[in-house]
């Protein structure tokens, strides 16, 4: 192996390009690391089955769209509902009997993701499956010498959209105060009659159905098949754990991880840039393990 | 001075392990000379081996860790190593097949030690070790603890993975290395399908288990004990719980380690799919069915687990997934402890009929 | 009870200790000699042949279709009177897409079910673990997978084309129609890279050029920085060795992208129909595919199989890629080398072992390797290489049309012989009987 076939030289256009797709990257682990965030910052579960939401997600999207010919937008909300509606089932029957052991719900989901994979292989066979997008998210939009194509700004902008509407649903509405306030101190919050079984069961809720509209976003570009879930969950949690479990600091962690990927990847490779990124979050995740914004020692 | 629960009676754990490792030792003379159930039991002991190291890590050092397969990869090139140097001849064909066809034209310097099986032993043991007290350091001086630990070993698994599949010209990639010839150590080869084979096993098993066994009766189990039901109160009494730590999680890497050179004597093979989170995690899964809080309870579940896979695994075809996805939904959800602790609750009803021992504190907190 | 070091090292050596001493069996040489001596056919039993192929997990997907194949095969052979009178009997096992299971399974179907032959695999890395198990029972395997080749192991047949056997026609071809410049894009292990050597080799014969070269991980499913350099660079056309579900990503992103099958097509080794059908037409149509077999080839064996295999139990599947059928070849041809290995015998079926069929399947008795005829073969006369157990075939370019089915657009007009280290001279020649080194040694086993 010689340093050429290693390392791309350095040249500007595609090196602007490559800040451009790191920006779609970012936007990508966003929006799969955005439910996740939600669950684990407020409520501190570590989700595995996180993945198979998002697979879930894509697959109601398929077969709304090949077997009852919905048009793709119209998946986008309802596998919203649908994952959602699962999840809280997740929650009801098993995670809340788990509050108090966190670490056991990382092995029960891993349990429920086996569970679903296979389920989804044994109704709808291994193979991979395909959706079609509407007309305007299949083409290129050119600016200048960059060729972007018109999905990934459609992700990105839903990523906005979706961190938007979680930021709102926390700070701004009622259901938020509550949700803030059994984070912080669930005893407290039951003496001013939060009821926070409810309100766990509706943030996990919450939490699921975002996977589930990534899993529809995200069957509009990659590929749908039952284990699809893996290639998403490890770099959501290193998203979330990374940026403290807060919505802010997964939007900046995504942003970097996904640039610093897109970087490392134009100048050696996919499989190395992975490498490199995975080594460099341990090491900061040691000396800020609060994450990326919160100021104080927050340790589980 | 009472009674206590039979199960927690250190001489009747010893007893249970006395005659459990005894009837495993019979087995060969009983089944006579089957290559095959030879071959498949000392797979069953690696997977053992691997309950063992996250019952110390996990059920008794209280640190989930879901790195365990770095320590059993790392060994297991190691180990793959060893073996394809002491096929390779130094004057007619001193380069592995793979390296020749990946651009090599001289042995890489980190090769070399290999040569030499000592050398190669004590280095597919040392490597995981040092990296796993390093990598310990790192996490434990921070005070990380719980879910921070999980995703960190997590990540660093994920990173070695990708380095083993990348670095073709060193560990043939995605292919793996398949050395052609049994591994031979001291004037003895280890045929992968006699008695030997499952005597190797049986014995690294046994060996740690009573090792691992007597370690958690000794101070310092009772401290990493300590350490696990309140890190800060033990912080206050004065220990170094950062010391403690790190002690059991190279303790945890080196026994993963061992585990990762017996597999390899038995199946010639290594690949990166021994560094894949799927795998790290089911071995997680093993200790917890069986009990992560109990040494026997950890092994015995992986040993379950994989014969259940191996005799009835084919019967159930593309649900087995399901029923394992499930079985472990409901040893989480309802027996925290494992097949162990609804063990344990079981016999409490039987009375103990051993004396009470002469001294009977600590009995519960050393189990 | 307080342990200190002394009394805690003192009882592990012990313990270890007092465990290996109490047993004999440690020391006593084991007796897998007289028990491998048993016959591996019996006079009055069927003949066993393990089928080594996952029917749970990821590579379900693939491994499933190649076992019902099998079977098909099987059945096709048991109805025309089996082998010499006897009846063939599969053993399926499911190695559940874990390497693990793969070669524990491997064992079973050796030591336990006692089959003749097996017949699996189709990752390179699933052969790679269970290849010291066969080569230490001496065992025969057949592999019916497209692979890397520069191995030379005397313990197994390849129905599939080596790499330098399956881009051979496909470069010239893409250069003369499209143009020379190439951009490379493959999964990152050894078989695309290997491919990758091979086309750089035609390219110069052809006069092409590498403007880039990029490895994904397998599964990996983000091409957006690959299309990047593609861009920057301006190939006319793409060599792909992406495999798997990553390929699928790879199709559908390049429509994404704003590239036109028309300007820069996709030149790939493994993009079939079952691909093709899961990435949706408009993603295939246009893209060339080099393999020995089609589902849309146009001969009357072809027409025969196709029908066959769809219209029977096994079928379900709906289509019938190259995979499919070499494997399908590989019971075929498995079926001949038994014949000649109850001839060399002299018609006792105790005396056969798995490694005389595979020896009596190259040059035997003046009589040539075995083969499959145009009646027998769905793709054309195929022969296995009397040195290196490979096949011999001719690859065939196609272009996959707007229904998924590909159209052949050149059949190279002599077969390809299969050369395993046709890229590494100075290793040697693979013959029967190991790979014969320029230094005048053979060495056996090589992989």
């Amino acid at each position: 192996m010689s340093v050429h076939d290693f390392w791309t030289p350095f040249a500007l256009e595609p090196f602007i390009s490559a800040l451009i797709i790191g920006l779609s990257l970012a936007s990508i682990w966003l929006v799969a690391a955005l439910g996740l965030t939600i669950i684990y910052g407020t409520m501190g579960v570590i989700n595995m089955a996180h993945g198979e939401f998002i697979m879930l997600g894509a697959y109601i999207t398929w077969v709304l769209q090949y077997f009852l010919g919905f048009p793709w937008l119209l998946c986008l909300p309802i596998s919203f509902v649908i994952v959602a509606f699962i999840g809280w089932l997740v929650e009801r029957g098993l995670i809340r009997h788990l509050y108090d052991r966190p670490l056991d719900t990382l092995l029960a989901t891993w349990g429920v993701s086996l569970v679903f994979i296979q389920s989804i292989r044994l109704i709808f066979g291994g193979e991979p499956q395909y959706i079609d997008t509407p007309e305007f998210l299949s083409n290129v939009v050119q600016i200048g010498f960059l060729n972007i194509p018109s999905m990934r700004i459609f992700i990105f902008g839903m990523a906005l959209v979706l961190v938007g509407l979680t930021w709102a649903l926390l700070y701004k509405s009622n259901f938020g105060i509550q949700v803030r306030s059994v984070m912080q101190n669930p005893q407290m919050a039951a003496s001013f009659v939060i009821n926070s079984s409810r309100v766990y069961g509706l943030t996990f809720a919450y939490g699921a159905g975002l996977a589930g509209i990534s899993g529809s976003m995200f069957s509009g570009l990659k590929t749908i098949f039952p284990d699809m879930g893996l290639g998403y969950v490890v770099e959501a949690f290193l998203v979330v754990v990374t940026g403290g479990g807060e919505l802010f600091g997964s939007l900046a962690t995504a942003g970097i991880m996904g640039e610093m990927f897109s970087v490392f990847s134009y100048f050696t490779n996919d499989t190395f840039a992975r490498f490199v990124l995975f080594v460099l979050i341990v090491i900061f995740l040691r000396f800020r393990p609060q994450g990326i914004f919160t100021p104080s020692m927050a340790r589980r | 001075m009472h009674k206590t629960n039979l199960y927690h009676d250190k001489r009747a754990q010893w007893a249970v392990y006395a005659i459990f490792f005894g009837v495993l030792a019979l087995l060969p003379v009983w089944m006579g000379d089957d290559p095959f159930t030879l071959n498949q039991y000392a797979r069953y002991g690696v997977f053992g081996i691997l309950a063992l190291s996250v019952s110390l890590v996990w059920g008794f050092g209280g640190i989930l860790s879901l790195g365990q397969g770095i320590a059993f990869g790392m060994a297991a090139y190691g180990m793959a190593a060893t073996m394809q140097m002491q096929y390779q001849d130094p004057v007619n064909d001193p380069i592995p097949s793979f390296m020749l066809t990946n651009e090599l034209t001289a042995l890489p310097t980190v090769w070399e030690p290999f040569w030499n099986t000592s050398v190669g032993l004590i280095l597919s043991m040392g490597i995981p070790v040092l990296f796993f007290t390093i990598f310990g350091i790192l996490i434990f001086q921070a005070r990380l603890a719980g879910a921070f630990v999980a995703i960190m070993t997590l990540a660093m698994l994920g990173a070695w993975y990708n380095m083993a599949y990348d670095m073709q010209p060193f560990t043939a990639g995605f292919n793996g290395i398949s050395p052609p010839s049994a591994f031979k150590a001291f004037g003895v080869e280890v045929d992968p399908y006699s008695s030997m084979i499952y005597w190797v096993s049986l014995g690294v098993l046994a060996a740690l288990t009573v090792s691992t066994k007597l370690l958690l009766q000794s101070k310092f189990g009772t401290i990493i004990q300590a350490i696990r039901d309140d890190a800060e109160r033990a912080r206050f009494l004065g220990y170094n719980v950062a010391f403690y730590q790190v002690v059991v999680f190279a303790l945890g890497g080196l026994i993963a380690a061992l585990g990762g050179m017996v597999w390899v004597i038995i199946v010639q093979y290594v690949s990166p799919t021994a560094l894949e989170i799927f795998f790290s995690i089911t071995i997680v899964i093993w200790a917890a069915v069986g009990g992560r809080m109990s040494l026997f309870g950890a092994i015995f579940g992986a040993i379950f687990i994989n014969a259940a896979q191996s005799y009835v695994g084919d019967e159930f075809q593309a649900t087995w997934f399901i029923i394992l996805g499930t079985i472990f939904i409901v040893v989480v959800r309802f027996l925290p402890k494992g097949l162990a602790g609804l063990f344990e609750y079981a016999i409490s009803f039987v009375p103990n009929p051993l004396p009470a021992p002469r001294t009977s504190v600590n009995s519960d907190i050393a189990k | 009870m307080r342990v200190s070091r002394r009394n805690f090292v003192k009882g592990a050596a012990v313990g270890a200790a007092g465990v290996a001493a109490a047993f004999p069996q440690l020391y006593i040489k084991d007796h897998g000699q007289a028990w491998g001596a048993k016959p591996w056919i019996y006079k009055d039993g069927n003949v066993k042949v393990g089928l080594l192929w996952s029917q749970t997990g990821n590579l379900s997907v693939v491994e499933n279709d190649s076992t019902q194949v099998s079977l098909f095969a099987i059945d096709k052979l048991n109805a025309e009177g089996g082998i010499a009178g006897k009846q063939i009997e599969p053993v399926v096992v499911d190695a559940k897409s874990d390497i693990k299971v793969y070669s524990e399974k491997m064992t079973q179907l050796i030591l336990r079910d006692r089959v003749a032959t097996v017949h699996g695999s189709y990752t390179s890395a699933s052969r790679r673990a269970v290849m010291p198990i066969i080569m230490k029972w001496n065992h025969l395997y057949y592999y019916p997978t497209c692979y890397e080749g520069r191995e030379c192991m005397q313990n197994i047949i390849n129905t599939g084309p080596l790499a330098n056997q399956h881009s051979y026609d496909l470069v010239p071809y893409m250069v003369k129609n499209f143009g020379p410049k190439v951009y490379l894009v493959g999964s990152n292990y050894i078989w695309p890279k290997e491919s990758n050597k091979n086309v750089k080799v035609w390219l110069e014969r052809a006069g092409g050029e590498v403007v880039g070269e990029d490895y994904v991980p397998l599964g990996g499913s983000e091409f957006s920085p690959v299309f990047n350099k593609i861009r920057q660079q301006e190939p006319d056309w793409i060599m792909s060795t992406v495999v798997g579900d990553s390929d699928i990503a790879l199709h559908r992103q390049f429509l994404q992208e704003g590239f036109k099958s028309d300007k820069m097509p996709i030149a790939a080794l493994t993009t079939g129909e079952i691909e093709t059908a899961a990435m949706g037409h408009e993603a295939g149509a246009g893209h060339f595919l080099s393999a020995p077999y089609f589902q849309d080839l146009k001969n009357p064996t072809n027409e025969w199989f196709v029908d066959a295999y769809l219209s029977s139990q096994y079928g379900g599947g709906g289509v019938t890629h190259y995979n499919m059928e070499e494997t399908y070849l590989g019971i075929l041809i498995w079926k001949k080398g038994v014949e000649r290995a109850l001839e060399e015998a002299g018609g006792d079926w105790e005396a056969i072992t798995p490694r005389m069929i595979r020896d009596v399947s190259g040059n035997w008795n003046g009589q040539g390797p075995v083969g499959l005829s145009d009646e027998e073969s769905p793709e054309g006369k195929v022969w296995i290489d009397p040195d290196n157990f490979n096949i011999w075939l001719k690859p065939k370019i196609g272009q996959c049309g707007s229904n998924g089915q590909f159209t052949i657009v050149k059949e190279a007009p002599e077969h390809v012989g299969p050369d395993p280290f046709a890229i590494y001279p100075e290793r040697g020649v693979c013959k029967a009987d190991g790979l014969h080194k320029p230094d005048g040694t053979i060495q056996k086993d090589v992989l």
